[in-house]
């Protein structure tokens, strides 16, 4: 019985039951769906099968529809009607419901079921929990923010106040005066501060002769390892023999022995040139 | 098999002869009324088959409030496109409750509905539509139900109101597949010929 000619696939009647019933796996399904068809015989098996199932169904305990049900269903019929007069409003105040045009959605239509009873509590437990957590957390970022305020307002004293003492240390006018024993003729000294543990050294000089437009002063770390001399930075004096070195860069946990003052090539040098002018452990 | 609804009532003197006449309607009447928007002619046929639409749905579910909700949708489902359900789908009855239950158990399994309402055809043996003739076939097919073999019973029980599929239903009571599927098979054929004789 088969309206297009061509020999359809074959049904075993228990598929075809199992079918009617959405009781074989998918791609079984999906396989007696298209034998299906083009199978006019098979369609009316099925029909008959439904038809038996049916009964089946029938053989229920038979249960009166709930008080009320058809009132509900009543304002949600009307509903529909609304929503298919306007769609755009009911779109705003409703979810899709058709898959194409045929389509179930099982959604709540009672007042009645225990999940609307539940849920509002749920809902609203939910969210005094949530509402105790955030309150908790921003308490504590409170609580941070505070501490990182007070420790940004030290760096920012501590920082204005090196601020300051480099600018003193840097000003080009300032006075600089070496005390000295009286009539003993000025000599050149330098001075040098240094951190091995953060590879920062300040050095300041004074009566240093001038030097050829080609040479400079350069400072050298000795190490107390008793590594090679590390090359700190050149410098060349000014009109009235200052000089000084701020925060060269250094390596970093380097304890020296010593320090030495050479003359270098303006560009500097990685290995110091004797003699040494100035030294100091 | 097919058999067109015709469940005439003796009139009601108390009530309008409008209503006696929705009252005693076919479904097909019923139907084209439905499609004209008559909130009354709804009203009918949910009267009229609401109790096994929804015992159905309860007997699957195990939960009235779940099973009003599809009570709901599946007569809502009608009330969108009645078109839905054409003359050569059987009686009305059969039909609605073969949808409920396909969709209770579509809740039941958590998953989306899986067929559409128009592939559903069946050919009913019997009138549903009178509530006299329903009650006698419900005796009828509990009997039958009643006295099938243990084991049909419960694999069709496992198969149409829980929902299982045979490899669920193997894997549960250990028999083959294929004994799975003849008892089906079997069952079915032992209420068919109940019916017809």
């Amino acid at each position: 019985m088969n309206e297009t000619g061509s020999n359809p696939a074959p049904i075993s009647p228990e598929d075809l039951a199992l079918y009617a019933i959405q009781a074989l796996p998918g791609d079984e399904m999906a396989a007696v769906s298209a034998a299906l068809r083009d199978n006019t015989q098979a369609q009316q098996d099925l029909a008959r099968v439904q038809g038996d199932f049916a009964l089946l169904a029938l053989s229920a305990d038979q249960q009166p529809a709930p008080a009320g049900a058809f009132d509900r269903l009543r304002a949600r019929m009307r509903e529909n009607d609304q929503t298919a007069a306007n769609p755009v409003a009911a779109s705003a105040a409703r979810t899709p419901v058709q898959r194409a045009d045929m389509a179930f959605e099982i959604a709540p239509a009672r007042r009645r079921s225990k999940w609307t009873i539940i849920t509002p509590w749920a809902i609203a437990a939910s969210l005094a929990i949530a509402c105790s957590i955030l309150g908790y957390r921003v308490s504590s970022m409170n609580d941070e923010l505070d501490g990182s305020s007070r420790l940004v307002s030290n760096l920012a004293a501590k920082a204005s106040h090196a601020q300051q003492v480099l600018e003193v240390l840097n000003a080009p006018d300032a006075q600089r005066v070496t005390l000295t024993a009286t009539k003993i003729p000025p000599v050149p000294t330098a001075h040098t501060v240094y951190l091995a543990e953060r590879g920062a050294l300040v050095m300041e000089a004074s009566h240093l002769k001038p030097v050829p437009a080609d040479k400079a002063y350069e400072l050298w770390v000795i190490p107390s390892s008793g590594g090679a001399p590390l090359p700190a930075g050149t410098f060349r004096p000014n009109s009235e023999g200052y000089a000084s070195l701020v925060l060269p860069r250094l390596p970093s946990g380097v304890p020296a022995k010593a320090f030495g003052i050479t003359i270098e090539n303006v560009a500097g040098a990685t290995t110091p040139t004797l003699p040494i002018i100035l030294s100091g452990e | 098999m097919f058999e067109s609804p015709s469940n005439p009532k003796p009139s009601d003197n108390r009530t309008s002869s409008s209503e006696t006449e929705i009252r005693t309607a076919d479904d097909t009447a019923m139907l084209t009324r439905i499609g004209q928007r008559d909130e009354n002619a709804m009203e009918a046929v949910f009267r009229r088959y609401s109790g096994p639409v929804y015992s159905v749905a309860l007997r699957v579910l195990r939960d009235s409030g779940q099973a009003e909700d599809v009570l709901q949708e599946v007569f809502l489902q009608l009330w969108r496109k009645p078109t839905a359900f054409a003359q050569n789908r059987g009686s009305l009855g059969a039909w609605l409750v073969v949808i409920a239950r396909n969709r209770a158990i579509d809740v039941l399994r958590r998953r989306k509905p899986s067929d559409s309402v128009e592939d559903v055809v069946l050919a009913s043996p019997v009138n549903v539509a009178d509530e006299a003739e329903r009650n006698t076939v419900m005796q009828k097919v509990r009997g039958v139900i009643a006295n099938l073999p243990e084991e049909q019973r419960k694999t069709l029980h496992l198969a149409y109101f829980e929902g299982l599929s045979h490899t669920e239903i193997a894997s549960r009571t250990g028999d083959p597949l294929g004994t799975v599927k003849t008892r089906i098979r079997q069952a079915l054929i032992t209420l068919r010929k109940a019916l017809e004789a």
